[in-house]
């Protein structure tokens, strides 16, 4: 038999290519926690300084609402461990015990849903379990009380946060397709996959990138309301006043005037979490645009 | 760190649905890094009756990176090396996630073995016959699975081990069976008159 195969050698292999997306992981890692420090907002204007015009004025409506950001590591994960680190501050913040009781039940239904859909329990449980941990540590005076440091620390740990980016990653995928119908046009607006294909080579996978699919999946299945705020190019300068965009993700049932308990800045292919103002009463009145 | 307890979960189940699922995995002894799964050929595919084996390799960051895995046995697949076995398959490189497991990832293989995809091949040489040739190519897939993949085959072994008692190195031995198709006579006549 002829053994002679030409193609090989121009083909790096699995492993090859394995090794080269981790060095970029880890290349990646050092210059950014997963989860950063909080900063105030006027770190963008540096960054924008010699930028868009419209990215200014958009920063400058921005700061009327807004007055610090974390930034989440550019890793693929970063609505992830975004949503992770907003949802839990917001949870240590507020001690609202009763928004933790019902979080669980939500998760409990979420469980449920991936048994429906053919996954093995033990492909899953390691990934809730590290996640309910965290929920039951943000409530003080326990024996397993975390502060909002430990928090952030735990929120760079590699194996606490990538347990909680993959069981959110299950969570997302199982709630798409538990409503497939409802979930199918808009994934065919951006692809021609299958709602099954979509969910493994777009949600499954560490490190696929989330946009407003994954975003309500993850906020209707929780049952936690999302607000993301965009700082993008669209919009002219020229035409007064330029408005900030931003999308409220209410799950159903919930009332539509609830204060998001997650806010993200997106930026064109990345999220960040953003901060409202401690005293927003003496600035000018907000225009920012609620688009739903 | 490697999770074990996850790992020995996946081989219980594994264990429990290997009539049914057609894949299988057994460890080597004591290390749960090193696996060997093996496959059966699909049906009505040039591939059926053939016992296909799976070096399997576990990094220790599974399963947030994915097996390593590569076929022992010779395989004529144009997603297969025909040379070293090395696979192209999307799961096991950036489309992996742990919400696949080891049974899953055999099982795909199993599926690759049913619908090649020769637009994104490993073996450029088989995937150009596949395209231009099919009929040669089925010949060719089959003579193989007839060769290496069946149970005579997996006597391979015994063949090797008559042909080194006879005083033939094991190395040299391994090479005459391999080109005479794992036939003992031929290789035998082989060896000698090399």
């Amino acid at each position: 038999m002829d053994t002679e195969t030409g193609g090989e050698k121009e083909r790096p292999r699995d492993d090859e290519i394995q090794a080269f997306h981790n060095q970029i992981r880890a290349a990646d890692a050092e210059k950014l926690e997963f989860v950063g420090d909080k900063e105030p907002l006027s770190v963008l204007e540096d960054e924008y300084k010699a930028g868009s015009a419209v990215f200014l004025a958009k920063l400058q409506i921005l700061k009327e609402n807004y007055g610090s950001i974390r930034r989440a590591r550019g890793d693929g994960n970063c609505f992830f461990r975004s949503f992770m680190f907003s949802y839990l501050e917001h949870l240590i913040v507020t001690q609202d015990e009763a928004e933790i009781a019902r979080v669980e039940k939500s998760i409990e239904i979420c469980k449920q849903t991936l048994i429906d859909l053919g996954h093995a329990e033990f492909t899953f449980e390691d990934f809730l379990g590290i996640f309910v941990e965290q929920l039951q540590s943000v409530i003080q005076g326990k024996e397993t009380s975390i502060s909002l440091d430990t928090l952030v620390e735990r929120c760079r740990d590699q194996y606490v946060s990538n347990y909680v980016v993959m069981f959110f990653r299950f969570v997302t995928s199982g709630e798409i397709r538990r409503r497939a119908e409802f979930f199918e046009p808009f994934i065919q607006g951006m692809s021609n996959m299958s709602v099954v294909q979509f969910c493994r080579s777009s949600v499954e996978p560490m490190g696929e990138e989330s946009d407003h699919v994954h975003i309500t999946a993850l906020s209707d299945a929780l049952g936690v309301p999302v607000r993301v705020v965009y700082l993008d190019q669209s919009g002219d300068i020229n035409d007064k006043p330029v408005t900030v965009n931003n999308h409220d993700f209410i799950p159903e049932g919930m009332d539509t005037s609830v204060d998001p308990y997650v806010i993200l800045l997106y930026r064109p292919g990345h999220y960040d979490i953003l901060y409202r103002r401690e005293n927003p009463a003496n600035v000018e009145p907000t225009i920012l645009e609620q688009k739903n | 760190m490697l999770d074990v307890s996850r790992v020995q979960k996946e081989l219980v189940e594994i264990e429990r649905d290997k009539k049914l699922s057609g894949v299988s995995v057994e460890i080597s002894e004591g290390d749960l890094t090193r696996m060997r799964g093996t496959i059966n050929g699909p049906g009505g595919t040039p591939y059926e009756g053939g016992i296909f084996i799976v070096d399997i390799q576990l990094p220790s960051a599974y399963p947030f990176e994915p097996p390593k895995m590569q076929f022992v046995t010779k395989v004529w697949h144009p997603n297969v090396s025909s040379q070293n076995g090395a696979i192209c398959l999307d799961i096991l490189k950036d489309q992996w996630s742990p919400a696949l497991t080891l049974k899953t990832a055999l099982l795909s293989l199993q599926a690759l073995l049913s619908t090649p995809e020769p637009d994104d091949p490993q073996d450029a040489v088989v995937a150009q016959q596949y395209l231009r040739d099919y009929a040669t190519f089925v010949g060719t897939a089959r003579y193989w699975t007839e060769t290496f993949a069946k149970r005579g085959s997996l006597g391979i072994q015994e063949k090797l081990a008559k042909l080194v008692e006879m005083g033939f190195s094991e190395d040299a031995a391994k090479v005459a069976l391999e080109s005479c198709g794992g036939d003992e006579n031929a290789a035998l006549e082989k060896l000698c008159s090399g």
